[in-house]
């Protein structure tokens, strides 16, 4: 147990944490402004994997480039999402929209296998497997980058939501509806926007991390499953507890991963989710706002 | 004889003091008013007397009985129950049905016995439908009840929802906005029906936007201004009372009750 | 009179290995009545309990789990694991359900599905203990005395009837009392509170009782499968289960149980290839919830409703 392995196991927590976090804000971000959980949220990840394996080893698209593109084609796809399936939705049943979601992610899930087969398949970039030695740990390139886009996500969700006006409305309707409405705050507007950020989002961290796993129709759900989570554990409506709580989540799962089990590192996630649902059901960071 | 027994009770919401340390009583079988203008915690306090908004602080008190803590069913069961502003009914379900579920308030069957159909069920169901159609009548929706809620009109549903609550065999009942949005045919038809509810020995707690109708109604009335207790006391005592009038005029120029106090 | 093309129609069911059907039919036969079971259990926490659960799949996995590891690591005879099988479904559920209902029945939707995927991961791999993605193979086949109810023709009937006693379970608690009452927390929670109705307890006895079928009829299934590996505990099963509520209308006993045996025998007829089918069930879904939500159920209410205003106008 060196301390190398121990930094490596932290740096890698952290990438993935940060990956949480942005779907997990993603997921946070539709749900207080359309009240709408999206379960589809984790196919849409995959497809952004799956855009990047068809870019750069079939079409031969750089690395940047796929990322960049990726990421404005997700932007694309959540704007057509919202258009023909969300906008409607807004206020009706809860379980309308979340079957509406999961039979959208049954689609594409399911399509995507019949059309790839279950076969992982390895995204060959120009990077390979070459790494670099940072302090004691050996990152690859291709990791380190996305860290790199994991943080720009973060970032740019930031400014968004806290430097613009459009984004100060996202919070505003998150945290009380009918004040927002009240204020002349077009709700349109703002769904829009914000299921086209969630999905571009996700788009992206599945472009970023193709690279660093291996691409199958069936990650979409593995990986998504913990962002639902961390909503709970950070509180719905809260989208800085969920960043919190995944870039939490990510370490402690790395840690428990590498130190003790796999099995154990996928559990963290559901043990602490009923561990806040029965002591703090509101979330670690809960605004009160009860769905 | 103090049915109902408020202490300091406090709400704060997104940063605002819904209620700063409201207290009062209710007498058993009085029928007090609960007025004030927009945002002054009226509903607040019914939503957290009934343990549907989770109070910051304070403690109540039904006949001696604790409530503070616990779940909006178990205080139903204790003898409070409530109405809802936007009226709430089982739309798929007949009327009769809605009346009958709500004697578990009272009377909660067993699930042994439930399942097995048993002859205590069904001399409990038979009690219970004699006494839901006795209701209907009392409100008059006597020829709707087989049919589903859904078809009535607002105000049928609000005639419905006091059946519903008088079902629960309650001590004491508050009523959120009862007439609000409705004509004044049936705003005197509900009148009438509180006015028989309160005859048959059962206390009431209005809060209400329409002053005049308050103050035609209670024997007390009490008056809530930006979550604090303004001042109680008699109808005509309120009505002269020249802070309740400054608390209304300073209010929302289209308040109902400005109109009735001037 | 109804009682009675009831016991006719029962009979029937009796009467079918004794059809001549091939192994396979008679396996998807017993597959019909898997997913009557599961269906029901999910139409009764869903369609009385208003309560969208994604777990049942995983109650049904845990049973065939439970008794598979009794039978093969302890040597206990498979009627015995039945039971033990149930509770540990049981046990789940209220445990989920419990947590995660103190706050709302979104948060229920999500934990479930959770626990869902939870469970998948941990069967593939917490090897020790599972076996892993290969499963526990060898397990023993159900019989009575010198009776081996091996292959599916003879499987069928120990499946039909503990799926006749568990659709009339779930039939009788929907009519009930409970039934009604379900139905009221269901439209509308709120209101069922402060008429002194205890909605948690009554919907936890909803995921409950589901719960238990669902893990008996997986322990039953795991010994006519004589493997138990992870794909006992397959979205796919979730996906069906809703697609059978759904389109069968969920509150709508008989619908469902029809629902169940169509969309069980008719993708075998259609041969189509499961993530196909899969695909068409998400159009379906998808479809059904912008154009038609309430499935077929919502039309039959409103319906009444119309009839309703006609005859007292």
């Amino acid at each position: 147990m060196t301390f190398g392995y121990l930094l490596t196991l932290l740096v890698n927590g952290l990438v993935i944490g940060a990956f949480y976090a942005l779907l997990a804000m993603g997921l946070s971000l539709i749900f207080g402004v359309l009240e709408i959980v999206n379960f589809a949220h984790g196919e849409f990840y995959m497809l952004g994997a799956l855009a990047a394996l068809l870019a750069i080893n079939y079409l031969h698209l750089g690395y940047w480039t796929t990322i960049v593109t990726v990421t404005l084609a997700g932007a694309c796809v959540g704007w057509l999402f919202h258009r023909a399936l969300l906008g409607g939705l807004a206020g009706h049943s809860f379980e309308r929209s979340l079957l509406l979601t999961l039979g959208l992610g049954m689609v594409l899930q399911n399509g995507a296998l019949y059309i790839f087969t279950a076969t992982p398949q390895i995204v060959r970039t120009q990077f390979g497997m070459s790494s670099i030695l940072l302090v004691d740990v050996r990152l690859t390139w291709v990791r380190l980058f996305a860290l790199v886009w994991a943080a720009v996500g973060l970032i740019g969700l930031y400014l968004l939501l806290y430097r613009t006006r459009i984004g100060q409305a996202m919070r505003a309707v998150a945290e009380n509806r009918e004040a927002a409405l009240i204020v002349g705050i077009r709700p349109e507007r703002v769904a829009r926007l914000a299921v086209m950020a969630g999905i571009a989002l996700c788009f992206m961290s599945g472009a970023a991390l193709a690279p660093v796993y291996v691409v199958t129709p069936t990650m979409g759900l593995i990986f998504a499953f913990k962002s639902f989570a961390i909503v709970v554990i950070g509180g719905f409506g809260s989208i800085g507890g969920a960043a919190l709580a995944a870039l939490s989540l990510g370490v402690i799962e790395a840690l428990v991963g590498g130190t003790m089990s796999l099995v154990l590192a996928d559990a963290v996630a559901f043990v602490a989710m009923i561990l806040v649902l029965l002591f703090r059901p509101l979330g670690l960071f809960g605004t009160g706002v009860r769905i | 004889m103090t049915l109902l027994r408020v202490e300091r009770l406090r709400k704060t919401y997104l940063g605002v003091k819904a209620l700063d340390d409201v207290s009062f009583t209710v007498a058993a079988g009085e029928i007090a008013g609960l007025i004030g203008p927009n945002g002054s915690g009226k509903s607040t306090t019914i939503d957290c007397l009934s343990a549907f908004q989770r109070a910051d602080a304070g403690r109540w008190h039904l006949g001696g009985i604790e409530l503070t803590g616990r779940a909006p069913y178990a205080i139903a069961r204790l003898g409070l129950t409530r109405t809802f502003q936007a009226v709430r009914c089982y739309d798929a379900l007949s009327l009769i049905d809605n009346l009958t579920c709500a004697t578990e308030a009272r009377h909660a069957v067993g699930w042994r016995d439930a399942f097995f159909a048993t002859a205590r069920l069904r001399a409990h169901e038979d009690a219970a439908r004699t006494r839901a159609a006795e209701l209907l009548d009392l409100v008059g929706l006597t020829r709707y009840a087989e049919a589903p809620a859904g078809i009535l009109s607002y105000g049928q549903r609000k005639l419905l929802a006091l059946a519903g609550a008088l079902m629960t065999e309650p001590k004491i009942i508050l009523l959120d906005e009862p007439v609000a949005g409705v004509n004044p045919t049936m705003i005197r038809l509900i009148e009438q029906a509180i006015g028989r509810i309160n005859q048959a020995g059962i206390a009431l707690l209005i809060v209400e936007h329409n002053v005049e109708f308050i103050m035609a109604l209670c024997r007390r009335v009490i008056v809530l201004d930006a979550g604090r207790l303004l001042a109680e006391g008699p109808p005509a005592i309120i009505r002269d009372d020249p802070r309740v009038l400054e608390a209304y005029m300073g209010g929302a120029p289209d308040d109902i009750g400005a109109e009735a106090l001037a | 009179m109804r009682f009675g093309a009831l016991l006719v129609g029962i009979a029937a069911l009796y009467a079918l290995p004794l059809c001549g059907l091939s192994e396979y039919w008679m396996t998807v036969a017993v597959t019909a009545c898997a997913f009557a079971v599961l269906s029901q259990g999910l139409n009764l926490v869903y369609g009385y309990g208003g309560l969208l659960s994604l777990a049942q799949v995983t109650f049904w996995g845990l049973g065939a789990y439970a008794a598979a590891l009794l039978a093969m690591e302890l040597g206990w005879s498979p009627w015995a694991t039945l039971p033990v099988a149930g509770l540990v479904a049981v046990l789940a559920g209220l445990g989920v359900g419990y947590a995660s209902l103190r706050l709302s029945r979104h948060s229920f939707a999500i934990v479930s599905l959770v626990l869902a995927l939870l469970v998948q991961l941990v069967a593939r791999d917490w090897q020790s203990l599972t076996r892993g993605p290969l499963g526990i193979p060898g397990l023993p086949t159900l019989r009575i005395g010198d009776v081996e109810f091996a292959s599916a023709a003879r499987f069928y009937w120990p499946m039909l009837s503990f799926a006749l006693v568990a659709l009339a379970v779930i039939w009788r608690v929907m009519r009930s009392r409970i039934g009604r009452l379900l139905l009221a927390i269901r439209q509308n929670e709120a209101l069922a509170g402060s008429h002194g109705i205890d909605a948690l307890a009554h919907r936890l006895l909803a995921i409950g009782l589901s719960a238990l079928l669902s893990g008996v009829a997986g322990g039953l299934f795991a010994f006519k499968l004589t493997i138990v590996d992870p794909s006992v505990l397959d979205f796919y099963y979730t996906e069906s289960m809703l697609i059978m509520v759904i389109i069968g209308g969920p509150g709508s006993f008989w619908g469902v149980t029809i629902a169940a045996v169509v969309f069980t025998v008719v993708p075998e007829l259609l041969r189509l290839s499961s993530e196909l089918r899969m695909v068409l069930y998400g159009a379906v879904l998808v479809g059904a919830m912008m154009v038609m939500p309430a499935g077929f159920g919502g039309l039959v209410v409103r319906y009444r409703e119309k009839r309703w205003r006609a005859r007292l106008a």
